[in-house]
């Protein structure tokens, strides 16, 4: 009898939690997201909806993680199982997903924002009005250009400020031997897997202003079959001759440009302002005590930043039951209190406080935020989290800030678009190593339109009026 | 279970086999038969099944997406042909098409071979310590990456650094960038793939060696065959059906010419020489997130390479007497 009595009891109390739980669940939303897996995530998502919860908007958290490596192709294989979480982080291939209205379109959402509106940078409102599914709160991902500091000095030469200082500059690196090895082994700039990085600083002395020029005759061309383009290229051939531009550039990758930089075999190379910057200098420390970057401006300004869409950053599906929650998230990372928890770390291990006073931790140069860094006239951190170095590559980006007329590709052009750039990037190492002369240039020009120029010419020749 | 049906079961296990009177009885009680004396082989078969079933039957049904505007969710929109004509419409597809078949010719004719000629020269390793040596050497390759092994390719035919060059200046030839030359790089990718496969490859043929009869070799020695002519008319025909399985085999892979291999060693100096299908559509479908049309690619793909395993199987069949089926 006492055993029945106790087990009564023992179960109206489980179904009374069970029930009451059930309730709490119902007023506490979970959102799912979709992003890249790290280590101290489950922590930032417990601050996260603890600060939620402060702020009157609790919610729970779930994040379905993927690996870094191979995340974009994974994460497309993933949403096509039709199982897709509440919000996610996208690396590309967003837009067949768009297309096929599984994106929310956040313009509305932003408007009725309390902190997005406010806190995104000039080049995020741009991209939101062109192509409103996606949305990166982060710096104009421009790249700066960086060289030791202490080869600069004993070089005994001003930083380059224009064209012509640049080419003396980097020759004078590639004819020295300021690593100190008995050895002229060092080359004076280097760009992995192709030239991408050297038209980021080098575009715009040559012409090369935007993705789409206008010819003599007034039509749209691509900038890739431009005078601009040849002059340009023409450029890079004698930076290849000359030894000055690393000729193995086009089978390093990334991971062989900074051993090449660290290890004193390159003087100057380019990083993505802010963050990057900042691991560089980081590690250059690491490799080399005592020294420091110095960063050095672009002949001219930097590339032109394209503004069609966000090429990365977070979306929310369209079909989710919970995107009031979901957008309340983005929301709240928005705000200064989101920002604090997203961009300082974890106390004692990336910052100390002592009342208002920071001091940031070593472990900082580990830690980045996951989701935005906001406009700093918006919020601006208690301390300064990046270097000098890497502080002045972001107003850098800031400063020669341009944006640029490409635009989003429909889908039918897919295959065109590929071939083009094929021919493009195949077409682009033969003039540089040499392989092609100049002279081909017309050749060359026939050939990109008939690897499916034509047909994006033609395209860009309807929408830019 | 009846009499009768146990006495047919006591046949089927002691003769390890299903009696030809077992067709007089109806198909359940033969399959059940079939089943008890066989089940530990069933057993085994089962995971390759499902293996080929859930991988390789199964998607054959998904292959009709090449035929349909691809929707998450909801039902596909059928529009036939139109994503094959945008693909023999694209300038780059045929050039994809041109390095596939060149590149699986290359591999064929060069690849193909070297395993044969591995297993017969470790055959006529005389030391065993030697033979196995030799053997745990040239196998090694096989359990790296291609991550790894293009690493290893890149830094070794560097034209400044690379230990290939190294060794050319030392014989008086000029450095040069086999990663980067249109008319090298084909070649590093047949001798990275033999590098790489040649020497696991050949266990099956040292295998099939081992299982001919030495009474064989002791005739020849007999008829005073010295080891090159008991290696031409012993060995090789003792092999001869293993090598005829395997090529009809890779003729059926003849397709597959290395997405691994390829994406690792490509750049933008040669991707023109050795963009494959198989890069192509894993740019095109799952980069550009055009799924139809890389199917449709993928479909072309398998298509032609069932076509050549028909064709190798019914040659052989004609000129040999042997297929895979």
């Amino acid at each position: 009898m006492l055993a029945r009595n106790l087990m009564t009891t023992v179960a109206a109390v489980a179904t009374a939690l069970s029930l009451g739980g059930g309730v709490l669940a119902q007023d506490t939303p979970t959102v799912t997201i979709i992003a890249h897996e790290n280590p101290g995530d489950a922590e930032l998502f417990e601050r996260i909806e603890a600060g939620m919860a402060e702020a009157g908007t609790p919610v729970n958290i779930e994040l379905v993680g993927l690996p870094s490596s191979g995340y974009a192709d994974a994460l497309s294989l993933r949403l096509l199982s039709g199982e897709i979480p509440d919000i996610i982080y996208f690396q590309g291939a967003d837009a067949e997903f768009a297309n096929q209205g599984i994106l929310e379109d956040l313009g509305p959402w932003i408007e009725q924002s309390s902190y997005i509106k406010d806190a995104m940078w000039p080049h995020n409102e741009a991209r939101m009005e062109n192509y409103p599914y996606l949305l990166y709160i982060f710096p104009a991902r421009t790249k700066s250009a960086v060289m030791r500091s202490d080869w600069l000095e004993q070089s005994g030469l001003e930083a380059p400020t224009n064209l012509d200082e640049w080419t003396a500059f980097l020759t004078e690196m590639s004819q020295s031997d300021f690593d100190g090895n008995g050895e002229q082994d060092t080359f004076g700039i280097l760009a992995p897997d192709n030239t991408a990085e050297l038209d980021a600083i080098f575009n715009q002395s040559f012409g090369v202003s935007a993705t789409w020029l206008e010819d003599g005759s007034g039509e749209w061309i691509h900038s890739r079959v431009s005078d601009a383009e040849r002059d340009k290229l023409a450029y890079y051939q004698m930076l290849y001759a000359d030894g000055i531009l690393d000729p193995e550039y086009v089978t390093s990758n990334w991971e062989v440009k900074e051993d090449k930089f660290y290890s004193g075999r390159v003087a100057v190379i380019m990083g993505t302002a802010g963050p990057v910057v900042e691991i560089y200098r980081t590690k250059m420390a690491e490799a080399n005590p005592g020294a420091d970057l110095a960063l050095l401006a672009p002949p001219d300004g930097l590339e032109a930043v394209n503004v069609a869409k966000e090429d990365r950053g977070y979306a929310i599906h369209a079909m989710s039951e919970n995107k009031e929650a979901a957008f309340a998230v983005l929301d709240f990372l928005a705000s200064p209190e989101g920002q604090f928890i997203d961009r300082m770390g974890v106390e004692g291990e990336h910052y100390t406080r002592d009342g208002d006073t920071f001091e940031v931790l070593p472990a900082m140069g580990g830690w980045y935020p996951r989701f935005w860094t906001v406009d700093p006239g918006y919020w601006t951190p208690p301390v300064d989290l990046l270097s000098d170095v890497a502080q002045g590559s972001l107003e850098q980006g800031a400063e020669y800030f341009v944006a640029d007329n490409a635009f989003v590709w429909p889908a039918d052009l897919a295959a065109d678009v590929d071939a083009a750039e094929q021919y493009y990037r195949t077409s682009v190492f033969r003039f540089v190593s040499g392989e092609w002369s100049m002279d081909q240039w017309d050749q060359y020009v026939e050939g990109w339109y008939a690897a499916g120029g034509q047909a994006m010419t033609d395209h860009a020749r309807t929408v830019l009026q | 279970m009846s009499l009768d049906e146990k006495q047919l079961a006591s046949t089927v296990s002691n003769f390890g086999n299903v009696p030809k009177s077992a067709k007089r009885v109806p198909w359940r009680i033969a399959f059940g038969l079939k089943l008890r004396a066989w089940w530990p082989y069933y057993a085994m078969m089962t995971p390759g099944i499902i293996y080929f079933l859930v991988f390789h039957y199964f998607p054959i049904y998904q292959a009709k997406l090449a035929f349909e505007d691809f929707r998450i969710f909801g039902d596909n929109l059928f529009v036939g042909f139109k994503h094959f004509d945008t693909l023999f419409d694209s300038p780059a597809f045929f050039q994809v098409l041109a390095n596939t078949l060149i590149i699986s010719a290359m591999k064929m004719v060069f690849v193909f071979p070297v395993p044969i000629f591995i297993a017969l020269f470790i055959n006529e390793v005389r030391s065993t310590n030697l033979r196995r040596f030799i053997q745990s050497a040239i196998y090694l390759p096989h359990f790296l990456s291609w991550v790894v092994i293009a690493g290893i390719f890149i830094a070794a035919l560097s034209p400044s650094s690379g230990v290939v060059n190294d060794i050319g200046q030392a014989l008086g030839f000029a450095p040069r960038s086999f990663m980067t030359e249109s008319g090298s790089i084909r070649w590093v990718v047949v001798f990275s793939e033999m590098w790489r496969t040649a020497g696991w490859d050949s266990l099956l043929y040292f295998a099939a060696i081992m299982a001919i009869d030495p009474q064989l070799y002791d005739a020849a020695e007999m008829d005073g065959a010295n080891r090159w002519q008991k290696i031409v008319h012993v060995t090789l025909p003792g092999i001869t059906p293993t090598i005829a399985t395997l090529f009809i085999l890779n003729v059926g892979l003849f397709m597959n010419a290395g997405f691994d291999q390829i994406f690792n060693l490509s750049n933008d100096a040669i991707r023109d020489q050795i963009d494959i299908i198989d890069t192509y559509v894993y740019r095109i479908g799952l980069q550009s997130g055009q799924f139809s049309l890389a199917t449709a690619a993928g479909l072309f793909k398998g298509v032609i390479g069932m076509v050549l395993i028909v064709a190798a199987h019914t040659i052989s069949k004609r000129l040999t007497g042997k297929g895979v089926w």
